[in-house]
């Protein structure tokens, strides 16, 4: 990787100042993708000494700073109990433990992956990202923006949830990009429904969530229609890895057993 | 640029770019045992002990481990002897290749997992990949080692 230039800021408000100085100016997250991604920077801005590798009990939620580790996330008590695990179960799948050792949660959210196992799961939760230097908006948001920002990702916030979750990354093997995942929770008698990998990043299936959450107690038929709602709302497409058919033969099936998998716990 | 890190327990500083990889660092500087595969973070071959724990010295910057102390199996000598054993053992290697990753992988099971499930070990050495052989003489290999380490 050609880069003129390392720097460790102490203060995000120098990170900050740094990266408007020029846009070649690059923010190092775990720096795992950075190498294929970005062959050339001018200054690498690494947020490591900022201290936002720490996670934080905020009472009804989890407060995870931008540069904490998966592997450091997925062993966390705080994300262990939120809705069964759903979390740690889910990062606990991405590639080995050297891995997880260095890749960041904000890197992961940071850069939008559509075959991310991060954001399938997150999106299935109530999380808030907060940026410097003035900025809250939703994980929803965030995935939805399609411009450029200097703005730099400090925390993720997560509603703290007790109820029950579901995640499936369907792959070929252990060390392969999802081919389809799919995060399911039930939280307060409401269920969310998220789907990934489609190939494009997650998003929520709104339709298939109302079939569910209008009915007062959803029942099998429920579950399958709103598995296939899951399937006509979005866009599912071919890649080298899969089909489109297969895909959506994946989603429907999944989804349909996730929402089974949470209803009877 | 100047980084002074703690490699294999002894202090060394090395002249590196700003944008070069630990595993580079450590080879041009004649720690062969890091090998190098994919160069892209997705076989564990390159792995090292950061601290203690394994990570991808391909895809960590070298100028990231200031100050910190770095691992190899040339620090752990005995360690990865025993684990040679076994593996010769069970007849689970071939090239031999991926041996160092996976033994400084397996070390840091071994310190950080307690009685350790089928699966949790499976979980724990996912990303160090084999070639050659086919994983189940590994696996029973690192059962028995784990287990006669207790």
């Amino acid at each position: 990787m050609e880069v003129n230039r390392y720097y460790r800021p102490s203060t995000l408000e120098e990170a900050h100042q740094t990266l408007l100085q020029d846009p070649k100016n690059v923010l190092l997250g775990g720096g795992l993708w950075i190498k294929k991604s970005t062959p050339s920077a001018n200054v690498l801005v690494d947020l490591t000494a900022i201290g936002l590798n720490q996670i934080r009990d905020l009472g009804d939620r989890i407060e995870v700073g931008a540069m904490v580790t998966q592997r450091d996330f997925e062993l966390n008590p705080l994300v262990r109990d939120i809705d069964g695990g759903i979390l740690s179960g889910a990062v606990g799948q991405i590639m080995g433990v050297a891995f997880r050792q260095l890749a960041t949660i904000g890197g992961s959210i940071a850069g939008r992956f559509p075959f991310s196992d991060v954001l399938t799961p997150l999106s299935a939760l109530d999380v808030t990202l907060i940026f410097y230097p003035h900025k809250e908006i939703s994980l929803a948001e965030h995935l939805n923006f399609k411009g450029r920002s200097s703005d730099i990702l400090t925390h993720v916030i997560i509603k703290k949830a007790h109820g029950r979750g579901y995640f499936k990354k369907v792959k070929t093997t252990a060390m392969e990009f999802a081919i389809l995942n799919i995060a399911i929770t039930l939280d307060e008698g409401r269920y969310r429904i998220a789907i990934g990998s489609r190939p494009s990043a997650a998003s929520l299936a709104v339709g298939a969530m109302e079939i569910v959450n209008e009915a007062k107690k959803p029942s099998i038929s429920d579950f399958e229609r709103a598995s296939e709602k899951a399937v006509e709302e979005f866009l599912y497409a071919t890649t080298t890895f899969a089909g489109a058919d297969y895909r959506k033969a994946l989603a429907k099936a999944y989804v349909r057993r996730g929402l089974e998998e949470v209803s009877k716990r | 640029m100047k980084v002074q890190f703690v490699l294999n327990n002894r202090h060394v500083a090395f002249e590196v770019d700003p944008g070069e990889y630990l595993a580079d660092t450590l080879r041009a500087n004649h720690v062969t045992s890091v090998k190098k595969a994919c160069d892209e973070s997705a076989c564990g071959a390159c792995t090292v002990l950061l601290d203690g724990r394994p990570v991808l010295s391909c895809s960590l910057l070298t100028a990231r481990v200031e100050g910190r102390s770095v691992t190899t199996v040339e620090a752990i000598q005995d360690e990865v002897d025993k684990i040679s054993d076994y593996f010769g053992e069970e007849g689970a290697d071939q090239c031999g290749f991926c041996n160092t990753g996976l033994a400084l992988t397996i070390y840091a099971l071994k310190r950080e997992l307690v009685n350790p499930t089928d699966e949790d070990i499976k979980k724990f050495v996912v990303g160090n990949l084999c070639r050659c052989s086919g994983y189940q003489a590994q696996f029973k290999a690192i059962k028995h080692y784990l287990e006669d380490s207790r």
